[in-house]
């Protein structure tokens, strides 16, 4: 099976509309085909002597890369892991280095489009692969929502369920999510909890279970009342064959003596721990198919309201499942957009980037409490309550994604301000501040993002760098390679300041090639202490934020660095995308999913990248539209 | 009422009487105490520390009973030199990358107890091993009310890659249940408490009805989860088999207890001993979840448990004991002499908490002898430097008789790239299951036992 890292970035499906009619190389594209198949020796072979291997050779082996050991297709296929970046290098423009002549724009193409066919085998022509979602369970978030609007209870049960695991950076991944005997323990133990708080409130328990009062409950209630929120509760129609168990098993309390009110508790519980409840349950025509096919109305409405409410669907969605009509022109747009505009749609803007840009981790963080005494719990909240405010402004005002990456304006409330040295915000709650330097724009430097990726007492240039290459520009640098601290050893110890130490680092061979990416990007962040507030000076020594990048961009502090990222508008947007699709379909992104997000990208480009253009294509995509039962290519 | 609902009514009532010390409260344990019992139930439990340990310190040089304690050994458990065995050259082979490339603590966590390489994915087919406790509880954790208790420190990490492109599954989870089922771990002292003890008020009576009912209930959703599972796919069959499994482990509970095969508690607690939540101060949580574990021991709830003080990778400081940089961060001290200090504190510091908890434990007496004498508490890490990650030569520790069948007091040393298998293999087999072999195992631990 095919688990591989994403390193497509401006690929192929990106060129697909110039290169419509060109050649499609692959081996398993036999159609279209009218341009000749680029050949390795003729086409490629030339372009890597004459651009790679002056450096990447059997005696420089510059960066551990030896490209000369590949003599033929045969051989880049069995190490499919170092051409990933090879790939990845040629696209971001990392490579060949400033200074060295770099390929024509055509000669690029061709490369790329070999690389994807022939080397990769995929391709964006015809049925695009929906991808395979693992039956998820509700993550605790989802879980509360649910219930919530299910019958009404806003006590959130599941704060006492056990964390859910993370997978491709989100906690709704249908692979992560186990389900650990405890779990089902406490399943049993806030279902007991939610009907009795329904009983509880007679408003609640009017509204919901549309009797009176508990008192009120016959025998002759119990389908009517278990089949109405059965079916809201399983987000489709409860089958008869269901409905008739949960009665059977209320009305077997009732022969042994229980109220009617009491023994319909039990087939409410029943419910609410059955898989059907817990689990986003979608079902396949054939489970043993690889074949793509559309998901059910019911389907695609628990699909559009766990991805924006992290709740189950409102009335509205039923409905337009009910009549078929979730797939009619213009109703899906016309839902995004109110689904977005109501109150739930905060779960969106909250849960989303919390995750995305990793704020999460500011509720452990831990800055020395000695060195930044003005880091205290309330400004912990603050940071990602701005963060949240930001997203929440861009994605429900559809501002253009840019504007994440650089804006004139921020949320902040005096304490933030106050933090942020910023004068004039006075009240104590959050209302949008326009910037008037510009040292701060975007969620780069935002203390939120600046803090979590900061050490205790310092800040790291590398894990700042290493978060702009992973959250925002999605090129992650590989792994760094084994025992590196070794290496080190045969040193004088690294003196001076963190740059200049970091520099040296950088002198070991094995370090230098992605440091110095990672290394600049951080240090363009430098006049950020490890909480965000701004510094010109750090222990007495003035700073310095400028860095060069190995593209050959220069940028001297983070204003300019705010310029560069906007520039690669198109990786942004795709890491972005790729991140949203993973969040919206709960899984992992495969390379195949390459076509859609570098479609969606391509799409929304010409209207800037508005959040709302790029929400409504991620859901009439290809992931998010359809399924099949298995993983693989269709057979 | 239910058991819920009923404390969040108390919280909100007389939520200031349940702020009373925990530990004051608790006084006077052991005059409830068990009677006398013939043959005293083993206990099993493992303890995790993340990111290595200093070494130079830590590791005997000395053979045998008379072996001289190391600077983080004496300095913290000298008082328990006799109820403990050093065990140093044990290796966990599966935490090296063996070709996965970096993410050494994530591996490191997710194979410690399982011994088996973790497979490497962000979320796609997680796969790691059945953990030796699990193996244990499996086999003869019906004898108890619960088969185990998986406790931690740290609720997980929330967001972001956990280690160089393994889950966090990996790297928050040491006990795991099949070999795609971690077991998560609670970490609110609080909830550990209520679902060990009923809830106040609650009789005998109203207990089981309760647990009538949700028998009942379990009856319809696993039939409604077995009519599901014929729809759907392999990933998705093998993802509701984990539903399964965890309803019939919970349906086995309640026909135990129906049947009156599970004994009552062999004591209760007093209510002002129920945690009012999870402390804000780390050693007061360690200390909680440690004094959680005892009652589970003592009232014989359960003879299993894990316990990850930290989450491996960890980067928590310790600003308390004057360790202001994160843990992980200084573990890559690159033979800096002031970090080398700061790892010890932090060493130091774990062991303290492990100190009061095997203190606990040796005061609570259980038929004659103490609760200690019939545990096995194996108390380490899967990185024996954290500046190396190397997975050998790691830091363990067996504390606690065995009943009788492990002889503590000395040092021993075995032969280089010895799997730390071996020695789950010898506990299982002191817990009563006797395997043929255990993950990477390569036999039975020399000379441990008596």
């Amino acid at each position: 099976m095919l688990i591989l890292k994403m390193n497509f970035k401006n690929g192929f499906c990106t060129m697909l509309g110039v290169f419509l009619l060109l050649a499609l190389a692959g081996e398993n594209v036999q159609s279209a085909d009218k341009e000749p198949i680029a050949n390795f020796d003729n086409d490629i072979m030339p372009v890597l002597k004459k651009h790679c291997m002056g450096c990447h050779n059997d005696k420089r082996k510059s960066g551990g890369f030896n490209l000369a050991k590949y003599k033929n297709l045969a051989d880049i296929k069995k190490d499919l892991k170092t051409w990933e970046r090879v790939a990845d290098n040629l696209r971001t423009g990392d490579m060949p280095p400033p200074g060295k002549p770099k390929p024509t724009n055509k000669q690029l193409d061709v490369v790329n489009r070999w690389m994807d066919t022939q080397v990769f085998e995929f391709t964006c022509v015809g049925q695009k692969d929906p991808g395979k979602v693992t039956l998820r369970r509700l993550n605790r978030v989802e879980y509360n929502n649910t219930a919530r609007d299910l019958l009404g209870v806003n006590f959130k049960p599941a704060e006492e369920f056990p964390a859910d695991d993370v997978g491709y950076g989100f906690d709704n991944i249908g692979d992560v999510l186990t389900m650990p005997p405890i779990l089902m323990e406490k399943y049993l133990d806030a279902a007991e909890d939610i009907i009795e708080m329904v009983y509880k409130n007679r408003f609640v328990f009017t509204k919901y279970l549309k009797v009176a009062s508990p008192e009120k409950v016959t025998p002759a209630d119990f389908p009517k009342i278990l089949e109405d929120i059965a079916t809201r509760a399983y987000r489709r129609p409860a089958t008869k064959d269901e409905v008739d168990k949960l009665v059977k098993l209320s009305e077997s309390l009732v022969k042994n003596g229980e109220k009617p009110s009491d023994a319909l508790k039990a087939g409410l519980q029943a419910i609410l721990v059955s898989p059907k409840f817990l689990f986003h349950v979608e079902i396949d025509p054939d489970p043993n198919s690889t074949e793509p096919h559309k998901v059910s109305q019911f389907e695609l409405a628990g699909r559009l309201s766990y991805f924006l409410w992290s709740s189950m669907p409102d009335q509205i969605l039923f409905d337009l499942a009910r009549q078929n009509k979730l797939h009619e022109k213009g109703v899906l747009e016309e839902q995004v957009a109110r689904m977005l505009k109501d109150p739930k749609g905060r779960a969106f803007t909250l849960n989303f980037p919390e995750q995305w840009l990793h704020l999460r981790n500011l509720k452990t963080v831990n800055p020395d409490k000695s060195k930044f005494p003005t880091f205290t719990d309330a400004l912990r909240e603050d940071m990602a309550k701005e963060a949240e405010l930001f997203f929440d402004h861009i994605t429900r005002e559809n501002r253009s994604i840019l504007e994440l990456l650089d804006s004139d304006y921020t949320f902040l409330n005096q304490r933030l301000a106050s933090h942020y040295g910023i004068k004039n915000v006075t009240k104590p709650e959050f209302a949008k501040v326009n910037f008037t330097d510009n040292r701060r724009g975007g969620v780069l430097t935002q203390a939120g993002v600046l803090t979590i990726t900061s050490n205790p007492t310092r800040t790291s240039p590398v894990k700042r760098g290493k978060w702009v290459l992973d959250n925002i520009l999605g090129t992650p640098p590989p792994p760094p390679p084994p025992n590196v601290d070794e290496l080190k050893e045969d040193d004088k110890a690294l003196t001076g300041t963190l740059r200049q130490r970091m520099e040296q680092h950088r002198a070991n061979p094995n370090c230098a090639t992605c440091h110095q990416k990672m290394d600049a990007l951080g240090f363009g962040l430098e006049n950020f202490n490890p909480v965000g507030v701004w510094r010109d000076q750090d222990a007495g020594k003035p700073i310095d934020s400028s860095g060069d990048l190995p593209g050959g961009e220069k940028f001297n502090g983070p204003a300019e660095l705010r310029k560069i990222l906007l520039a690669k508008s198109d990786l942004f947007a795709h890491c972005l995308c790729e991140k949203l699709l993973t969040y919206a379909t709960g899984r992992g992104m495969e390379r195949a999913d390459n076509c859609i997000i570098d479609a969606i990208v391509e799409k929304t480009k010409k209207d800037n990248f508005k959040m709302q253009d790029l929400i409504i294509e991620i859901v009439k995509s290809e992931p998010f539209q359809m399924r099949k039962a298995k993983r693989g290519a269709k057979s | 009422m239910s058991r819920q609902l009923s404390r969040r009514m108390v919280l909100k009532g007389i939520g200031a009487s349940l702020a009373l010390p925990y530990l004051e409260a608790m006084n006077g344990w052991t005059a409830h105490g068990a009677p006398a019992v013939a043959g005293n139930p083993k206990r099993l439990a493992y303890f995790y520390v993340p990111n290595g340990v200093h070494m130079q310190d830590w590791s005997p040089e000395e053979v045998g009973p008379g072996y001289k304690m190391p600077f983080l050994l004496d300095s913290t458990l000298s008082k328990f030199r006799e109820d403990l065995l050093v065990l140093s050259g044990l290796t966990v082979d599966k935490a090296r990358a063996n070709g996965d490339g970096p993410g050494d603590h994530a591996r490191s966590l997710a194979s410690f107890l399982t011994c088996r390489q973790a497979r490497k994915t962000n979320g796609a087919d997680i796969r790691a091993g059945v953990s030796a406790d699990q193996v244990a509880a499996q086999k003869i954790g019906a004898a108890t009310r619960f088969s185990s208790l998986e406790l931690g420190i740290d609720k997980g990490q929330n967001a972001g890659n956990c280690d160089s492109g393994y889950s966090c599954a990996y790297s928050n989870n040491l006990s795991w249940r099949s070999e795609s089922t971690p077991m998560s771990k609670e970490n609110d002292p609080r909830q550990v408490f209520e679902r060990l003890f009923a809830s106040p008020g609650e009789t005998t009576a109203s207990l089981k009805k309760k647990e009538k009912t949700r028998k009942s209930i379990l009856d319809v959703v696993s039939e409604d989860a077995n009519s599901l599972r014929g729809k759907l796919g392999s990933t998705d069959k093998r993802k509701l088999d984990e539903y399964l499994s965890a309803v019939r482990e919970i349906e086995m509970r309640l026909n135990k207890s129906e049947n009156n095969q599970i004994a009552a508690p062999k004591f209760t607690p007093a209510e002002s001993a129920r945690p009012a939540g999870i402390p804000r101060d780390f050693q007061e949580h360690v200390r909680l979840m440690f004094d959680m574990m005892v009652l589970a021991f003592q009232a014989d709830l359960t003879r299993i448990a894990t316990f990850v003080i930290a989450n491996e990778g960890s980067n928590r400081n310790y600003k308390n004991i004057g360790v202001s940089e994160g843990h992980h961060e200084l573990s890559h001290h690159g033979n800096d002499k002031a970090k080398h200090e700061k790892i010890k504190k932090i060493n130091q510091y774990h062991l303290q908490q492990f100190a009061y908890f095997l203190e606990k434990l040796k005061g609570t007496k259980e038929g004659g002898s103490s609760l200690l004498d019939s545990s096995m508490l194996v108390y380490g890490s899967a990185i024996g430097d954290g500046n190396r990650h190397n997975h050998d030569e790691l830091p363990i520790l067996v504390a606690g008789r065995g009943a009788g069948t492990i002889k503590t007091g000395q040092h021993l040393r075995y032969p280089k790239d010895t799997p730390l298998a071996n020695l789950h293999l010898s506990l299982l087999e002191r817990m009563g299951v006797a395997l043929p072999s255990f993950g990477d195992s390569t036999g039975k631990l020399d000379n441990i036992g008596v």
